[in-house]
């Protein structure tokens, strides 16, 4: 009799697979050269902005007399909050193994199987398939981007010696920063995946689960628990706080130790008969006239509807609007060194577009269109359909309770306008960069560098000129001041021109990028023309 | 030599519901060692089920099933590891080539001399040209082939296989086929499900016909035929086409299960 591999035996021979399998598919999309360039990519980008360090913290202002103040810098606290709050974020995101690893159970009879979906056959438990995933998910993005993360910082402070260039930042602190970060992405991998275990239980699970992933967001908004309690990694950065890493990352392990053995050994493909919704579905869409676009957009909603994804999808995508509600909620902008309002958020509701556009892709193969009369970019802009019916009135909720929070309203239009615009193109450019396969795009360094370009430059504009709004209660008392001095009306404190300028500028950038969405759109034809159906 | 008094696959009114719906049951099935066992039906009649239920692939809803003296509900890691399992439509890990799926599903054995029997059986199914070829990039057959060699691997005692040779060609057929009589007379046994009649004359000892998720007849291939004259498509349509005329005039509600 043989007896199966148990424990870490069994861990290692699954890990090793795992990782070559990894890193296959993310080289199957893009070319090897463009693998390895990604950490150099990130590596460079990094060095860049350790550089632009000086001019966030200020201690760099013997460097030039435009550097801002040493008042309206940000502290390093704020800083390392901006670097683990995405971190987090990010590591949220892609660690809901339990629901991976379920969707490749039920695909495992298609045109693609994975190491992941091995239970079903070979002498392994689902358990330790999973545990495995986060082992291997954890080392390939520690290699893949906080290393060279690190190492682009490295070269930032090497840059010092050779130029004259300045950072304040040091050799001593990249270490504890690498732990830091490591521990926070363990951790935010970790909460993600035993969350969707707790969710693939059912019952009162799935219920209570969202509600108490919001309640701990709130909490930690509010104080009510300690940040160091729940951002381990915040923690291991601050003085002293490095031996925090020690029982953090064995806590993520354990976490995510749990979370695996509640994945249980389901391998059901359950049939059930469906009432039929393509057509009712097709019938409601008439706006989208009678071509291919309203027939895939039909077929699109009922993959959502019926694989389940759309009640997963629409918490994943609330679930950092919700942060950055408690993020409108929290912050103090009488003490913010910038004046951060409604318009500086606007235009991020509209990027975590990306996320939805990516799970849209994944619901399921479309190799079998390659015989159907149909091209690639047809089911793209499909899908980017799909995105703005299920997900634009999730932001406009948002962005009004928002408004609420901050008590804004007046700015809310343009708040709307600029998060539409942003909206729609950041899901064009993800769609025209990565067609139907953004999952695999993420590792290639040619797309990643004009994902960054594309919309680190309109994000950033944006995000800066609505600074020139400042408190907003300059639309507030307008309707006032015209009721009170007629055509005499003006805001007494603010200087109107800057903010008229600002306003233009806004409302220009927003144009343009509905211009370039179209034009990406247009575009999509001679760039995804000819590609096969594959994701 | 085998035991024919061994049995190796106990099923007892064995059942899979799905909600309300009872998809199969009752299915009673007892399989000796040294036996080459074929269960046939048309398309949906519930072999690919019935095998997921005997290899701990899917829980019973109703009955017991116990392989090799494995209870298949209860311990499905110890009875993956000691049988080999060919099903119809699942492929290799589409991002491993193919001896590394071997080396994986050896590992997970703990079988010894791993890299000699990778190599034997790579070259055994003419696979060693594909050596660095990711199996997404084979052809149907050749991921077919991957599959066999990774149950085939451990050599172990009891092979379940689902639509063995639909993707092979007639060569590959031919070696498989001798291959799997060679293993039953050395004392093997094997389970096989599929809707190729010709199979059943060519290599089983015993076959059961089973639809809507019943079996409809069971005994040695000679015994189910009426007459000399009889061929087994007439054993099967006579079966068959029987159980499926009573469905229709009972107003089946639709087969409502995979496959």
């Amino acid at each position: 009799m043989h007896t199966p591999l148990v424990g870490f035996k069994a861990f290692s021979a699954t890990f090793k697979v795992m990782f070559i399998e990894e890193f296959r598919e993310n080289l199957d999309f893009a070319k090897r050269r463009r693998i390895l360039l990604f950490p150099l990519l990130v590596a460079l980008v990094t060095m860049v902005a350790t550089i632009g360090l000086q001019f966030l913290v200020g201690e760099g202002a013997a460097q030039g007399a435009d550097s801002l103040s040493d008042s309206k810098n940000f502290s390093w606290d704020e800083l390392r909050i901006g670097l683990h709050i995405p971190l987090l974020l990010f590591s949220l995101g892609m660690g809901s193994f339990a629901f991976l690893g379920r969707e490749k159970v039920l695909a495992r009879t298609g045109t693609k199987n994975y190491v992941l979906a091995s239970p079903a056959l070979q002498p392994l438990t689902n358990s330790t398939a999973h545990f495995t995933y986060y082992m291997k998910d954890l080392s390939y993005y520690v290699m893949l981007i906080l290393t060279p993360v690190i190492s682009g910082m490295a070269i930032g402070i090497i840059l010092e010696s050779f130029t004259n260039v300045s950072t304040p930042l040091e050799f001593s602190s990249l270490p504890r920063t690498w732990i830091a970060m490591v521990v926070t992405l363990a951790q935010g991998l970790a909460f993600s995946f035993i969350a969707s275990s707790l969710w693939l239980l059912g019952g009162w699970f799935s219920r209570l689960t969202p509600l108490f992933v919001i309640g701990l967001g709130t909490a930690l908004g509010l104080g009510i628990v300690p940040r160091q309690y729940l951002l381990w990694g915040l923690t291991t950065q601050q003085p002293n706080g490095i031996l925090i890493a020690i029982p953090a990352i064995c806590a993520s392990i354990f976490l995510a130790w749990a979370a695996s053995k509640l994945v249980r050994d389901d391998f059901e493909v359950k049939v059930i008969s469906k009432r039929e919704i393509l057509i009712p579905a097709w019938n409601r869409l008439k706006f989208l006239g009678n071509g291919s676009l309203r027939l895939l957009v039909a077929k699109e909603a009922v993959d959502l509807i019926r694989s389940g994804s759309l009640k997963k999808m629409i918490v994943s995508y609330s679930v950092p609007l919700i942060v950055l509600l408690l993020m409108a909620w929290l912050v103090d902008f009488a003490e913010a060194p910038i004046p951060i309002n409604l318009l500086s958020y606007a235009p991020f509701l509209g990027f975590f577009g990306f996320n939805f556009y990516s799970w849209l892709t994944a619901l399921d193969s479309p190799e079998y269109m390659n015989g159907l009369p149909l091209s690639v970019p047809q089911l793209i802009r499909a899908k980017v359909t799909v995105y703005f019916l299920a997900t634009t009135w999730i932001s406009v909720i948002f962005l009004c309770l928002m408004a609420w929070k901050l008590d804004e309203w007046a700015v809310l239009p343009v708040g709307l306008v600029v998060m539409m615009a942003n909206s729609i193109y950041i899901v064009c450019l993800t769609a025209f960069l990565m067609g139907l396969a953004p999952n695999k795009a993420i590792f290639d360094a040619k797309i990643m560098a004009w994902f960054w370009l594309g919309t680190v430059i309109p994000l950033l504009s944006l995000f800066l000129l609505s600074f020139t709004q400042g408190d907003v209660s300059f639309y507030e008392n307008w309707a006032g001041q015209v009721s009170e001095k007629g055509l005499d009306a003006e805001a007494a404190v603010y200087d109107e021109g800057r903010v008229a300028a600002g306003f233009k500028g806004i409302l220009w950038v927003s144009a343009g990028l509905v211009v370039a969405a179209i034009v990406l759109m247009k575009l999509l034809d001679r760039k995804w023309g000819r590609a096969e159906f594959n994701n | 030599m085998p035991d024919p008094d061994e049995s190796l696959v106990i099923a007892k009114d064995l059942g899979k519901r799905y909600g309300d719906f009872i998809a199969l049951h009752p299915l009673d099935v007892n399989v000796s060692s040294g036996e080459f066992f074929g269960v046939f039906g048309p398309n949906g009649a519930g072999k690919s089920t019935f095998i997921k239920l005997l290899t701990g692939q899917l829980r019973p809803s109703i009955g017991s099933v116990e392989v090799l003296g494995i209870n298949a509900a209860r311990d499905p890691q110890k009875l993956k590891a000691n049988i080999g399992i060919v099903p119809e439509s699942e492929s290799p890990p589409s991002y491993l080539t193919p001896s590394e799926f071997l080396q994986f599903v050896g590992k997970l054995r703990g079988i010894d001399d791993l890299d000699n029997k990778v190599e034997h059986w790579m070259n055994w199914f003419g696979l060693e040209e594909k050596r660095d070829t990711m199996c997404k990039d084979l052809s149907k057959g050749q991921r077919q082939k991957v599959m066999l060699a990774s149950a085939f691997i451990h050599e172990p005692r009891l092979l379940f296989l689902d639509e063995p040779f639909a993707n092979l060609d007639p060569i590959y057929q031919r070696k498989c086929r001798q291959w799997l009589l060679d293993m039953v007379a050395k004392g093997g046994t094997i389970f096989l499900c599929s809707h190729v009649l010709e199979m059943a004359e060519r290599m089983c000892n015993r076959m059961a016909i089973i639809n809507n998720g019943k079996v409809l007849a069971a005994g040695t291939v000679k015994g189910l035929k009426n007459s000399e004259s009889e061929t087994l498509e007439d054993v099967f349509i006579r079966l068959v086409g029987h159980s499926i005329g009573e469905a229709e005039r009972l107003g089946d509600e639709g087969v409502n299960e995979e496959e």
